[in-house]
């Protein structure tokens, strides 16, 4: 096995991680179809229940992906060189996108709402999926475009 | 009126015969990050700035300059 430094192993995963936050950012927004067509049924299956729960999981796992620096299984000093400024950087651009996000999708719905009934819940979940989707998807796109050659 | 923060870091790096991940390794950054800085889509810290300049051996004015 060929053995990295540090620094190689910090931009072999943070070039790996660029390229599966965008693909992760599409899966998570493909996994909410699953969701509503679950609660369209008056009588939702056990199967459902399931789908709903790795929804909440992969929801958290995201969230914490987000405002930490990931990779928990590395070691610290990988971890910080991965997490270095431009990291930070695009990880906050990201954030700032995904709360823009939810907050125009919260004002949306308060409208919606009013000429077609939603549930708290549906609400929420649209919230939360378009503003975590959209950070996730905004920082693995600046992530992709930083580790392009110029 | 729009200002850009220009810089020659490209070119000090090529007089040292340096590649971007042996720059990043001596700013203790990813070669991402010196890729970004170089190629001006990241505007990096005053520190950053500095480390950089210290790792190329040039002052840090030589290295970066504001463009209109």
């Amino acid at each position: 096995m060929v053995e990295r430094s540090t620094a190689e192993r910090a931009d072999f995963l943070s070039r790996r991680r660029a390229r599966m936050l965008p693909v992760l950012a599409i899966l998570y927004f493909m996994q909410q179809t699953t969701y509503f067509r679950s609660t369209a049924n008056p009588h939702p299956r056990p199967v459902d229940h399931v789908w709903i729960s790795a929804w909440v999981v992969l929801s958290l796992i995201i969230l914490a992906a987000l405002v930490t620096k990931g990779f928990w299984l590395q070691p610290k000093e990988v971890r910080d060189l991965i997490d270095d400024e431009s990291s930070r950087a695009n990880r906050l651009e990201g954030l700032r996108v995904g709360f823009i996000f939810a907050t125009l999708t919260a004002i949306a719905l308060y409208f919606v709402d009013q000429f077609s009934p939603m549930t708290a819940r549906e609400a929420i979940h649209i919230i939360l999926s378009l503003g975590l989707g959209a950070a996730l998807l905004r920082f693995g796109m600046l992530e992709r475009r930083a580790h392009q050659d110029g | 009126m729009a200002e850009r923060l220009a810089n020659r870091i490209k070119e000090k790096r090529g007089e040292l015969g340096l590649t971007q991940a042996e720059l990043a390794e001596r700013c203790g950054v990813t070669r991402k990050t010196v890729n970004t800085v170089e190629n001006g889509v990241f505007t990096p810290s005053a520190l950053l700035a500095i480390k950089l300049a210290r790792a190329l051996s040039v002052p840090v004015e030589e290295l970066f300059w504001l463009e209109d």
